[in-house]
């Protein structure tokens, strides 16, 4: 790694643009604006973030890709056709992850685990998605593996909602009235912070936790 | 120094900066400051320290989870040192650092002022141990609880010592988690331990009061050359020292200058790269 120019996280937002949505599209579409306009407000979290915008039906059609929206006019909009395919979407972002890291260290950028927002009704009308899911959140099989936070919308299936997120604190069922792009851009802003900070590493294996003094300590040192 | 133009802070740009603004104050309980700038000469050796808080925290009015201790150990002449980098998930970490860096060097002290060999992992021991006695005392705790200050206070530690030896010096440098070390010379930065050579940028980081064997690593400083030690607030934008913070230290780091203009180079500002920075110098003295 030479001098490098930055470390980016980059966010996705894979939304359902299925035909079942239909009724919350332009809720999504309105908190995608709120989402710029807020990032716009956190210059710092916004520096560090490359966004994507992927609507997802029967297939997976890419409407904005690793953006920086600090120089974005204004974000792409969603619309709703066809039928639920989370098989697609997953096996998309399986192949659309590690090539978009790839592409970004070859701008010379550090890049942190992507983020994937989903956003969707949680009712898939396919089968085999959660085969695919698992390839994708597998570490060992796809290294870009994403942190992924699902958004049920409407009348959402919690169930579903709770298998697609990567930890169960990442699983949302947005109420009715809940603006979705206010949840979203503080979700987004809060995941920022978070998974740029760093964390002790507890699970490493070996390096123990020191539970005793050791010979010869005295604790002669207030620092507070 | 100079400062361009009407900037709230005036720091240096390399490349392209990060946005500009008036630094909130750290929400702390106790008083910690935004920078700290030290030097001073022995005989042999001159150091330079500076510890600079990050912009991310300097805009969100968190502390410099970062610190440093440095000292003379005058009976042998070495130079003494530790410096820390407080796991930003733990709301205390700059506790955690403060403890961790003094209690490393009082150990340190000790081994030299007994003639013994410096024992590293013992070293590293001690300074775990501080943590969590602070951790047990800042939290009213009552009884020493590792795993509440691996949550509050967890924080990595870099620690070594510089003896005069010949017209150079030899080195000795340990540590437990992602904090580094390098050699420059002529504008070439020589890496003391691995760099980082991950896929992705993980955020996880080894750090006291856990305890795996410390890397230890050291050699020959000669007459010319810089020992480096720094946070990875420092490193990150390093790289490997071919880039453009390497050619702005490079410069800057040929010989030492003055305490308060190294914290200014130190704090300078590049897009993305907001973490709290530490960074230690030692140059082998001129034998006249």
């Amino acid at each position: 790694m030479a001098g490098i120019r930055g470390t980016l996280l980059p966010v996705y937002v894979l939304a359902d643009e299925s035909h079942s949505m239909g009724r919350h599209i332009g809720e999504l579409n309105r908190g995608l604006a709120d989402l710029h306009e807020a990032l716009l407000g956190e210059p710092m979290a916004a520096a560090k973030v490359r966004f994507s915008i992927l609507g997802f039906s029967d297939d997976v059609k890419q409407r904005m890709r690793l953006a920086d929206l600090r120089r974005a006019d204004r974000l792409p909009t969603l619309v709703t056709r066809g039928r639920t395919n989370y098989a697609r979407a997953f096996a998309d972002l399986r192949r659309r992850l590690p090539h978009d890291v790839r592409a970004l260290k070859a701008e010379g950028y550090a890049v942190h685990r992507p983020a994937v927002f989903v956003l969707t009704d949680g009712q898939p009308s396919d089968d085999g998605w959660q085969q695919e899911l698992a390839r994708l959140i597998d570490r060992r099989i796809t290294p870009e593996a994403p942190n992924i936070i699902a958004c049920g919308i409407g009348a959402a299936r919690p169930e579903t909602i709770l298998r697609v997120a990567t930890r169960p604190e990442f699983a949302f069922v947005a109420l009715a009235g809940v603006d979705i792009g206010v949840a979203i851009t503080q979700f987004c802003s809060a995941l920022t912070r978070s998974i740029i900070a760093s964390v002790p590493a507890r699970n490493a294996g070996p390096p123990r936790l020191v539970v005793q003094p050791p010979a010869g300590f005295s604790m002669a040192i207030d620092v507070v | 120094m100079s400062f361009d133009g009407h900037t709230h802070w005036g720091s240096i740009a390399v490349g392209t900066p990060a946005v500009d603004f008036e630094p909130r104050p750290a929400d702390t309980l106790s008083y910690r400051s935004d920078t700290v700038a030290d030097g001073w000469s022995t005989g042999e050796l001159t150091v330079r320290l500076a510890s600079v808080r990050g912009y991310a925290h300097r805009y969100a009015g968190l502390p410099r989870q970062d610190d440093a201790a440095v000292v003379h150990h005058p009976a042998s002449g070495a130079v003494v040192f530790a410096v820390a980098d407080g796991v930003s998930a733990a709301p205390l970490a700059h506790l955690g650092a403060t403890a961790a860096c003094r209690a490393a060097v009082g150990a340190t002290v000790r081994a030299l002022d007994a003639g013994s060999p410096v024992e590293w992992p013992t070293v590293m021991e001690h300074a775990a141990w501080q943590v969590v006695e602070q951790a047990a005392a800042a939290l009213k705790l009552g009884r020493p609880d590792p795993e509440r200050a691996e949550d509050e206070m967890a924080t990595a530690l870099i620690a070594g010592v510089v003896h005069p030896a010949g017209a150079g010096a030899e080195t000795a440098v340990a540590r437990v988690g992602d904090s580094a070390a390098w050699v420059l010379r002529d504008g070439r930065y020589r890496a003391l331990f691995d760099p980082k050579v991950a896929v992705i940028a993980e955020s996880a980081v080894t750090a006291l009061p856990r305890m795996p064997a410390p890397d230890v690593r050291g050699g020959p400083l000669a007459h010319g050359e810089v020992l480096l030690i720094g946070t990875d607030g420092f490193g990150d934008p390093l790289g490997d020292g071919t880039g453009p913070v390497g050619a702005h230290f490079a410069v800057r780091l040929a010989r030492p200058r003055p305490p308060i203009a190294f914290a200014h180079d130190l704090d300078f500002s590049r897009e993305t790269f907001d973490d709290d920075r530490t960074l230690l110098a030692i140059w082998p003295r001129q034998m006249s």
